[in-house]
């Protein structure tokens, strides 16, 4: 090729690819449905100026049709200084930009045209979208103006939009009385189940809770990066597992949360028991199996409730509705004693109303057959597996009241414990020491109702 | 009704005094006299000369890469100016605005991905305008000192792409700047990590690495800093030594290929620039097909108290990231990084051998171009473990591995001679011991004044080192995997090390002979470092805690 | 085109005639094209290229979102305001909402003069400018001082929500203008 021809191609190239390069940023992703929006806006107004026998009406509608199609063509945004917020969502949502269509209502039944849903409810009457933006409420990358980017079903974005009931979980970012509220009641009904099962027994929050697990105060913050890719992909939601690919809308927060409620635990985190790559065996997730307690709708509720556990937003004060101080109810006796033990999340271990012993992996636990070095992996796991916390009832009737508290208040160190497999890990969860939690009223109470549920031997005891 | 007469128009546009004030010299006759006044009488092409040797614009020859390599660096002033349009270097608002160059901003992602992607094929091609000019001997007298600004220009196109890397405000930014400038608080004397940097009294805010980032942590100092370097300051060093850089080139009579008899030499004008227009063009099409293609990365908002998960530096700096893995922070980052660029200006300077200036000639000089080609591919070979064979905690993950499968933890690692290791006194018998070795080492390939044969001492070496590994083997110290990778390594340095020198250099004189060895050795020692940790985990084979002295 | 008209039936014997005419210059196109004009192509191109990316900088040069605070808002409910100027939007959008018997009118508080903020004194009826002492009538024009010009009105529409949506993006002074849409909203309480 002469270099003559090769002045000529070289030309042509760059002018090409440089069209080329244009055209595809002219070309973006939310040109065509802002397009097919301002299409379908004037084909309404059109009908109805056709059906419009006043001539003066019909004309006005006609014009106003033309407006909207002629429309210019923007990003538009939502900018919300005080959340930090700038929210493109009304680029391609243009029937939620209450500047194109200040009714905020429409007859469009699809996505991304449909008007939102509800706003003649106090619910999105009290969360104007000028104040509150977008992605105060759904999560989901506002900056963006592409759909897998914008909804946050990209790698890198770690809040994707919040699908189904977890939206609750928006509503306990700023309202502290957020129980009481119409519109959050599966936010309430996860705080309830929560507490209900024990769960801050082991997990704190906001300070109130044990200590045995991490705390949950800021759960929607975790960053991917803190949770093993290998853990990741254990989890199945409905039985099936996520999704490969990393960047996939479903690895989320949430899966992760409903992960270990709706699969056991120690399969999500088997870790290390039988020390294949580690020096030492190290036990699986201590978390109990809740699954058998738990409907798929109970572990989203409390999702819902866990998903507005965060501290990375700075949301202004002016933000926040308080709630009022948790009051104890006025209970007093052995009703009270059994109160405090849900209070404090004894449940988490000891059951619902103790009845129940937790999976406690390698203590010794009902049901276990004799150990056996020679026994293949899956039989040891499986008699691991059925080490369990005592059941209280079967062990309270030995105890005095005085020797009851002084063991809540003093716990007992894991080293005690004693191993169904003396190869195999320490059992994990251990009774923490209460001591300067519980106050001297409360555990008299709490062992009162203990002793009470005590099954008596024979003896009369 | 006068006639529209095209050939009328031009000149009179040619001949008017607006026209002859900006082009000076008339119509176009394409004589020589023509030709040399185009070159002659235009700032931008005077740096050529008028008339060249054929062979130097044969592209086999160049490879085109010096002219590419400026060309990217005209594309990402461009971009890069262009791009400051719309970017704000402070905390709370880079990030949002790479975000807005992504989204919303007219050919925003188009421009951002030309200049990363632009920035990648220059340190591509500055390497590789480095290897030619190496392989064609053309930093030999009387060039050198246009070799020595070569490399500072090498050096800076990598210090360009790294305080560029920060500007995003993204994790991939932040903790690739933060081990970066981490290593310069590892400097000796100078940074409060270093050895000796105790001793004269650095901390954490009054060190080196204090100055470089404008506070204790990579925070808003850094950003801004790095901002004004990556925009301003550096560009402008760059502007400076390209300047003398092609100037020199113009000087030194442009091409070190060499006379041929006969040998007529052709116009510039077309002839050169001609060539070097189809190079700019076609690697500024090809840029921007691959930014048309790719989007350049851009992780979560960083974040100081997250840490990305394998966390990875650019891939021209993995190579310096996968030496960490085996040398303490300031030997890694301060002392070879040091070493090469010394070493590289060093080169002419070392590099007696009169043949093989301006034209291929690996048999005529075997030494200079095997031990450079091997620092080449040992640099490349430490980008594709960093890049490819480092999964999540920085494990090693071969290929077909996957990142989901896990991993065994590492095996406790120890040290040859320190407090815990297995010769305990570092000072009296660590220090004397390599201090023996390594004397012996670099003496003893020229105090054997016979030329060895190159096969019997291979073979005589390999034999020993055999010997050791199935003793170890026997021993049960070292499995055959161990061993064939004793075998492997201190087979190459000793070919490397010692073999080569031994038949080349040992004639050098006594400074030009102890600085080539000191150079070779340095390289050598990095493999018989991997060698020790990957095979017997070996961590330091010297240390001396008390002076963060570990080798 | 105008030999066939009036004669359209030889039309098959056309086509030999205009095969032949074409073949014929063939031979003469190649000296036509020479060297020198594939290369004009070549300049021509790389002109065109020039010239694409000077359009696509200038269009870069106009941002696609701006982080200021919109030229538009919404003022509230028409039915919330009572008759004569409320000031209650100056300290927020500097605009006067002002109520007439008819409908509304949006003032920008910009003196004409030298863009100072005037003040509304009730007490007079009239916005006094504190830099150069300019006076303005309620409707906005001049009856004091060195301000050339009336007070600039804004866009002011009534939306089917009853709320008030200013835009001060659009402006009119002009009597016989400003008085009528978009400049002015007809309000009648039912």
């Amino acid at each position: 090729m002469s270099y003559r021809k090769a002045f000529i191609v070289s030309n042509a190239l760059l002018l090409g690819v440089f069209i080329w390069a244009f055209a595809k940023d002219f070309l973006a992703p939310w040109r065509p449905y802002q397009a097919k929006y301002y299409e379908m806006a004037g084909e309404v107004l059109d009908k109805q100026a056709a059906s419009e026998k006043d001539p003066k009406k019909a004309a006005d509608l006609k014009a106003a049709a033309y407006k909207v199609r002629h429309s210019p063509m923007e990003i538009k945004q939502i900018i919300v200084g005080d959340l930090g917020r700038f929210d493109r969502c009304v680029t391609c949502h243009v029937g939620m930009d209450e500047y194109t269509n200040p009714t905020l209502k429409n007859g469009f039944k699809e996505n991304p045209y449909k008007s939102h849903p509800k706003v003649d409810e106090a619910l999105v009457k009290a969360h104007p979208f000028t104040k509150f933006g977008c992605t105060g409420c759904h999560s989901g990358q506002g900056l963006a103006t592409s759909v897998e980017a914008a909804h946050g079903w990209v790698k890198h974005w770690e809040k994707p939009m919040l699908k189904g009931v977890h939206i609750q979980g928006s509503c306990v970012k700023c309202h502290g009385n957020f129980e009481t509220l119409k519109g959050a009641e599966t936010a309430a009904k996860g705080k309830k189940l929560f507490n209900q099962h024990g769960c801050q027994g082991c997990h704190m929050i906001s300070g109130f809770g044990g200590t045995t697990s991490v705390a949950l105060d800021d759960i929607a913050d975790k960053p991917f990066e803190r949770i093993a890719g290998y853990n990741f992909k254990r989890v199945r939601i409905d039985g099936k597992e996520l999704p490969d690919e990393h960047h996939d809308s479903h690895w989320n927060i949430q899966n992760w949360i409903l992960g270990h409620l709706t699969n056991d635990p120690a399969e999500v985190t088997p870790n290390d028991p039988f020390a294949h790559l580690n020096a030492e065996p190290i036990p699986p997730s201590g978390m109990p199996d809740f699954r058998s307690e738990l409907s798929r709708e109970d572990a989203d509720a409390i999702v819902a409730y866990l998903s507005g556990q965060t501290k990375e937003e700075q949301i202004p004060y002016r933000y926040h509705v308080p709630g009022p101080p948790a009051k104890d109810p006025a209970l007093s006796g052995l009703a009270h004693g059994r109160y405090v033990f849900q209070k404090y999340g004894c449940a988490g271990c000891h059951g619902i109303d103790a009845k129940l012993g937790r999976r406690r992996i390698n203590a010794m636990g009902p049901g276990q057959e004799e150990y056996d070095e020679k026994m293949p992996e899956a039989q040891l796991f499986a008699n691991m597996n059925k080490g369990a916390e005592p059941t209280l009832p079967d062990l309270m009737g030995t105890y005095k009241a005085a020797e009851l508290i002084t063991k809540i208040e003093n716990g007992v160190p894991a080293a005690d414990a004693k191993k169904w497999n003396p190869k195999g890990p320490l059992p994990m969860v251990t009774m923490p020491a209460w001591k300067g939690k519980i106050s001297k009223h409360e555990l008299d109470d709490l062992a009162a109702w203990l002793l009470s549920i005590a099954k008596k031997d024979d003896s009369g005891f | 009704m006068p006639t529209l007469d095209l050939e009328t128009i031009k000149k009179e546009i040619i001949d008017s005094q607006l026209w002859r004030s900006v082009f000076r010299g008339g119509v176009w006759k394409d004589t020589p006299r023509d030709r040399a006044g185009h070159i002659i009488g235009n700032v931008w092409l005077h740096l050529h000369p008028v008339k060249a040797r054929p062979r130097a614009l044969e592209w086999a020859y160049t490879w085109g890469m010096g002219g590419i390599s400026f060309a990217l660096y005209l594309l990402l002033t461009i971009t890069g100016v262009v791009l400051m349009f719309y970017y704000r270097p402070t905390i709370g608002l880079a990030y949002r605005d790479i975000k807005d160059l992504e989204f919303a901003v007219t050919l925003g992602m188009f421009l951002r991905n030309a200049h990363r992607w632009a920035a990648q094929a220059m340190v591509v091609s500055v390497i590789a305008h480095m290897v030619r000019v190496f392989l064609t001997g053309a930093y030999k007298k009387p060039r050198e000192f246009n070799w020595g600004i070569g490399v500072l220009l090498l050096t800076l196109t990598l210090f360009l792409s790294f305080t560029g890397y920060l500007l995003p405000w993204d994790q991939l930014a932040i903790w690739a700047v933060t081990v970066g400038t981490n290593m310069a608080g590892a400097t000796p004397v100078l940074g409060n990590e270093g050895p000796l940097g105790a001793l004269v009294g650095m901390r954490i805010n009054n060190d080196v690495r204090f100055t470089l980032l404008g506070g204790t942590m990579v925070g808003e100092n850094t950003l801004l800093r790095f901002y004004v370097m990556h925009c301003v300051a550096v560009p402008l060093v760059v502007g400076i030594l390209l300047i003398l850089h092609f100037w020199r080139i113009r000087k030194d009579s442009f091409s070190a290929a060499p006379y041929q008899a006969n040998e007529e030499k052709i116009d510039v004008w077309p002839h050169l620039v001609k060539k070097e227009y189809f190079g700019a063009a076609m690697t500024t099409v090809f840029i921007m097909v691959w930014s048309i293609l790719q989007n350049a990365p851009l992780e979560a908002i960083a974040n100081p108290n997250v840490t990305t998960n394998p966390s990875k530096a650019p891939w021209y700096f993995v190579g310096l990231q996968e030496l960490l893995v085996y040398f303490d922070p300031w030997i890694a980052g301060v002392v070879m990084p040091g070493l090469i660029i010394v070493g590289l200006i060093a080169i002419p300077y070392i590099d007696t051998n009169p043949k093989g200036i301006g034209y291929y000639a690996w048999k005529e000089r075997p030494f200079a171009n095997t031990l450079f080609m091997l620092g080449v591919v040992m640099w490349f070979a430490l980008i594709y473990i960093g890049y490819a064979l480092r999964g999540p905690n920085y494990a090693w993950y071969w290929p077909w591995e996957s990142w989901y499968m896990l991993k065994a933890a590492p095996p406790p690692t120890w040290s040859v001679f320190g407090p815990t290791g297995v010769g305990k006194f570092s000072m009296f018998l660590g220090i004397p011991l390599i201090g023996a070795a390594s004397a012996a080492w670099l003496l003893l390939p020229k105090l054997i004044q016979k030329e060895l044969d190159g096969l019997k001492t291979m073979g005589a070496f390999l034999g020993v080192i055999a010997l050791f590994a199935v003793g170890g083997m026997a021993m049960g110290k070292m499995g055959p995997i161990e061993g064939a990778f004793l075998l492997f390594f201190t087979g190459a340095s000793f070919y490397f090390g010692f073999v080569l020198p031994q038949r080349h250099i040992r004639t050098l004189d006594w400074a030009r002979y102890l600085t080539t060895m000191v150079l070779v050795i340095s390289t050598m020692s990095v493999l018989l470092k991997m060698c020790a940790r990957l095979a017997f985990n070996i961590k330091y084979v010297l240390t001396i805690p008390s002076i963060s002295m570990n080798i | 085109m105008s030999e066939a008209t009036p004669n359209p039936a030889p039309e098959p014997a056309k086509v030999p005639a205009a095969v032949a005419p074409a073949a014929a210059p063939k031979p003469a196109v190649k000296p036509d094209m020479s060297r020198g004009d594939f290369l004009w192509a070549g300049w021509a191109m790389l002109a065109a290229f020039g010239a694409a990316t000077a359009a696509a900088s200038a269009r870069f040069m106009f941002p696609n979102v701006i982080y200021e605070p919109s030229q538009k808002f919404n003022a509230g409910k028409a039915s919330s305001y009572d008759l004569g100027v409320d000031t209650k939007w100056l300290n927020e959008q500097r605009v006067w909402i002002v109520r007439t018997p008819t409908g509304f009118y949006a003032m920008w508080a910009r003196c004409t003069h030298l863009g100072c903020t005037p003040n509304w004194w009730g007490d007079q009826n009239r916005f006094k400018c504190p830099c150069h002492g300019s006076n303005y009538t309620l409707g906005g024009d001049v009856i004091a001082g060195p301000a050339p010009m009336p007070l600039w009105r804004a866009k002011v529409e009534l939306a089917p929500t009853g709320d008030l949506i200013v835009d001060k993006a659009i402006l009119e002074n002009k009597p016989g203008k400003r008085e009528n849409a978009p400049f002015f909203a007809n309000y009648s309480p039912a």
